[in-house]
């Protein structure tokens, strides 16, 4: 299938091989023994391992520690192959690295175009050059411009490819007008890994012969369908194991890389500790909101439980009877309500699990709905924040409305749903209304709403919920006006 | 041997273009606005990209040359933007602003296609044929091409071409041109960021936006440093640098139309896709204002709002976001009303209730103003953040109110005001906590006061709003 397969150099078969991320205990110490429980755990679905990469924090790691972990690695392959991460600046560096692998028992070691200064084209060729003559192991370059700040000059491959221990390149860019650039350039005589999560399909179906990636942490068993179906012809296969998992590659790739891995492989209960400073486990590179999409995605995949109880019922939970009696929430009764003369509407809209319900009171803010809508901004409800509704920042609708979940968010995901698509839906239509005089103009000044939504905590298509919140909230605002 | 004309020098604003409502050029508004300059400035230069020249017509762009010559009657220099994508139409158009009277063209690199630098260089030879002086013009920011300076020193030998402007803001790129064609070609600074250290190294003027607001500062510095006076001249520098960081990179066209507007200029807004609350963002918006009162350029009432004007001080709401960074950015939600309505009760109220992980406090007493985080406060240090240095943030934009008249200082006793505040809880630049809340705080106090956003405002943006936290990961 690949065309580099004919005559490969590579001394094992190119397949499915995570880049292991480097777990460190409390003290920022190598933990050896979740190294080994990490290895345990993919070992049955990878065709190699590849400790010391870029996901594996390898500048934040000393040459003797980058020898402990290969050593370890070889130890736990069960007889299958381990490239070395043995990247490094300079290629004294490189070279001690490189040396330290073969000693451990590596297969390969992966080198990364030399970073920080930025030698030229014939510094880059002079330093791959000079590390395939002073060390007896193969050799894989890698292409890493995200982090590196410069591409491995196609022409600088296409030379090396004939250094005989320099057997492959693995390209992380993502752009595959450089991966088929190269795959032409070096004609088979080097094997082409892919790097980049989000597009192993086409990169593979471009001639790619396996790869090395983050989320081979997680899921090499999706990997090896997606590898196999490719081989076999099967692109709609592959298609819908790449789609499955797409969102969690893009997390991976760009919200964190080897930071959002440890975090998905902690939910999983293989722990794998912590980052190294100045990276943060989460409130950095990977935000709260983040993490709580990552668990959501494992969940989908299988990969996890949820660990909160569903909520059994819904409809059970969701306010019922007449609309003026929806209000206790936030102090108002349905006495008040009348008594003040305050507009009252319903309305719902969708399907499981994006099916929404909006109440929504309206009315003067001198009265019981001023106060009611004041003292909400006085007291956030745990996990039931009352938001200000926006159009987006800076761009508050009016009249101001407050958007109060009815139900609690118990995550930053569930959460999200009510600020973003929600809240954005609300605003939208109380926007349209007022265009269309369905709310009189004057009500912008002397009139507040509140809203309560009942979002379910389960909603997982942003889209579709906005659509249904918009929807919803035109049907309660025509009943109130 | 020089060709640096004797009028190229001095400051020269890049004027915008205005239009009417039904989106015509706006031939009166246009006359107004250099008779406003003319006093302040050594040129004007029509047809530049704050002219947003890509956005007019052939017709226009000689409309707008027309006018320019017409109204400025020779008494300064007119350099007409004649820059276009292909080297046909910048002849042409180069030929027209000569025939109508031009002292100079200012013609950009040719943009979108990216020539190479052989082609680029017989663009600016063909144009050099025509015989008006001929000033290049480096803006890699939007041209997307940037001269290498071989390349500008070369067309600086073609007979016609007198000078450059270098909008492109870097200072090394600038030094090479001082080094090779100083002299030979006169050299302008077209970066309002960088203006005072451009005329310090050597620039002999400098045509830019915001000269349409602050000509006569910017003639104060260019002044200063010819004087020697590198002092006062950073003085002013450093005191319109928030107003011009906001031009140059918030989207310079509807900035200073905007600004204008405030002046009491109306030349409308940019033509579509430039658009308001777009690239120039509405806290932009805010701050653009704010420094245009604190260089006492309008008052606070001028945008037609006094606060004794209003009536209704039931309850009134405000909301401010500013940023950057990501992590430290405020978002302020605001009640304001008197202390016997809603807002005070509201706050009597919860003052008597418990309120684990949501200590409120009342952080000022006029107006009595009651601070609740919007996050569940966990940490010493988030707590920290959001009782110290966002409390500190917002007590300052309450003080510069009141100072500005913003909050009507014989009310402040009657008056309440509830301040929701949003810390991300791994905020961890504490200046920045403290001033995006003071931004925010200072915008929502407007905002309340004012009744804004307005009816059309919203109208206008409902449908491109973009709402950040709409969109999956």
């Amino acid at each position: 299938m690949s065309n580099a397969s004919k005559h490969s150099k590579l001394p094992f078969a190119p397949g499915v091989f995570p880049a292991l991320v480097t777990p460190f205990d409390r003290d920022e110490g190598v933990d050896e023994s979740a190294f080994r429980g990490l290895i345990r755990h993919v070992i049955n679905d990878v065709d190699g391992l590849v400790p010391c990469g870029t996901t594996g924090e390898f500048p934040y790691l000393s040459v003797e520690e980058q020898r402990r972990l290969v050593e370890i690695a070889v130890e736990e392959s069960q007889g299958k192959p381990v490239i070395a991460g043995a990247g490094a600046p300079s290629t004294r560096q490189a070279i001690e690295l490189a040396k330290n692998a073969k000693e451990a028992g590596a297969s390969a070691c992966l080198v990364v175009t030399p970073y920080y200064l930025h030698p030229s084209d014939k510094g880059v060729y002079q330093h791959f050059y000079e590390l395939a003559q002073a060390v007896d192991i193969p050799i894989i370059l890698y292409n890493i411009p995200q982090v590196v700040d410069a591409y491995l000059p196609r022409t600088v491959v296409e030379d090396l490819a004939d250094v005989d221990n320099i057997v492959a390149l693995k390209d992380s860019s993502g752009n595959l007008t450089y991966t088929m650039e190269v795959l032409e350039m070096v004609q088979g005589r080097i094997d082409v890994f892919v790097g980049h999560d989000e597009v192993v399909l086409p990169a593979l179906a471009g001639g790619c012969s396996g790869m090395i990636l983050a989320s081979a942490n997680v899921f090499p068993e999706v990997w090896q369908r997606v590898l196999a179906a490719v081989r076999e012809g099967d692109l709609a296969t592959a298609r819908e194991w790449q789609m499955r998992v797409q969102k969690l590659a893009r997390i991976f790739c760009r919200h964190g890389g080897g930071v959002a891995v440890k975090a998905a492989l902690n939910m999983m209960g293989v722990k794998v500790g912590r980052p190294r400073r100045p990276l943060k486990p989460t409130g950095g590179a990977l935000i709260h909101e983040t993490r709580a999409e990552i668990q959501l995605e494992l969940e989908k995949l299988g990969k996890i439980q949820n660990p909160e109880s569903q909520i059994s019922n819904l409809k059970s939970q969701t306010p019922s009877g007449p609309v003026e009696e929806r209000f206790g929430d936030v102090g108002l009764t349905a006495e008040e309500i009348r008594a003040a003369g305050l507009r009252v509407g319903t309305g719902s809209a969708g399907e499981a699990p994006e099916w929404v319900q909006l109440d929504l009171v309206a009315g003067p803010k001198a009265g019981p709905l001023g106060d009611a809508y004041a003292y909400q901004l006085t007291y956030p409800l745990h996990r039931r924040e009352a938001l200000t509704t926006i159009l987006e920042p800076n761009l508050t609708v009016r009249p101001p409305t407050l958007i109060l979940p009815t139900l609690e968010q118990k995550n930053l995901r569930q959460a999200n749903m009510i600020y973003g698509p929600t809240q954005s839906a609300v605003a939208k239509a109380i926007v349209d209304a007022l265009e269309r005089g369905v709310i009189p103009v004057s009500a912008m000044d002397k009139e507040v709403m509140i809203v309560l939504a009942t979002v379910d905590p389960k909603a997982l298509d942003r889209h579709a919920l906005h659509k249904n919140v918009y929807a919803a909230m035109v049907g309660a605002i025509e009943q109130a006006y | 041997m020089s060709k640096k004309p004797d009028w190229f020098k001095g400051i020269f604003p890049a004027l915008v273009t205005p239009f009417t409502e039904d989106d015509q050029v706006d031939e009166e508004a246009f006359r107004a606005l250099i008779r406003h300059l003319l006093p302040h400035v050594n040129g004007v230069v029509p047809v530049g990209t704050t002219g947003e020249f890509v956005y007019l017509s052939e017709a226009e762009k000689r409309l707008a040359i027309d006018i320019a010559i017409d109204e400025v009657e020779g008494r300064v220099p007119v350099v007409a933007g004649t820059g276009c994508a292909s080297t046909r139409d910048t002849i042409a158009l180069t030929q027209y602003a000569q025939d109508a009277g031009a002292t100079a063209a200012l013609v950009v690199a040719p943009f979108y296609l990216k020539p190479t630098f052989n082609e680029v260089y017989e663009h600016f030879e063909a144009v050099n044929e025509i015989g008006l002086p001929i000033i290049l013009y480096n803006i890699p920011q939007c041209a997307g091409t940037h001269f290498k300076w071989w390349t500008a020193e070369g067309m600086a030998y073609l007979d016609n071409v007198v000078g450059i402007k270098d909008s492109s803001g870097d200072m090394p790129f600038l030094m090479a041109l001082f080094e090779k064609v100083k002299g030979q070609i006169g050299i302008f600074c077209g970066h309002d960021e960088i203006v005072m250290a451009a005329l310090a190294a050597g620039a002999d003027g400098a045509i830019l936006a915001s000269a349409n607001l602050i000509p006569d500062i910017w003639q104060k510095i260019y002044a200063a440093v010819r004087a020697g006076d590198l002092a006062t001249a950073q003085d002013w520098q450093a005191k319109i640098q928030k107003l011009v960081r906001i031009v140059t990179r918030k989207g310079a066209t509807q900035a200073v139309k905007e600004g204008l507007r405030m002046m009491g200029l109306d030349m409308g807004d940019s033509r579509h896709p430039i658009m308001p609350g777009g690239a120039f963002e509405r806290e932009d918006r805010e701050e653009l204002r704010i420094q245009l009162e604190n260089l006492g350029k309008i008052e606070v009432s001028s945008l037609g709002f006094r606060v004794s004007s209003v009536e209704d001080f039931t309850l009134r709401i405000g909301e401010g976001f500013s940023g950057p960074p990501f992590f430290e950015l405020a978002h302020v939600d605001l009640l304001l009303g008197v202390r016997e309505g809603p807002v005070g009760r509201a706050i009597a109220r919860a003052l008597g209730e418990p309120r684990p992980s949501h200590e409120l406090r009342i952080i000022n007493q006029r107006p009595r103003t009651l601070l609740v985080p919007t996050v569940t406060v966990r940490t010493e240090k988030q707590a920290s953040h959001v009782y110290d240095d966002a409390a500190s943030g917002v007590n300052l934009a309450i003080e510069a109110s009141i100072k500005d008249g913003s909050l009507p200082e014989g009310s402040l006793d009657d008056l309440a005001m509830i301040a929701n505040v949003f810390v991300h809880p791994a905020a961890a630049n504490r200046k920045r906590i403290e001033f995006n809340n003071y931004k925010a705080m200072r915008a929502a106090i407007r905002k309340a006061i004012e009744g804004r956003p307005t009816l059309e405002e919203l109208l206008n943006e409902k449908e491109a709003a973009r709402h950040p936290f709409r969109y999956a990961p």
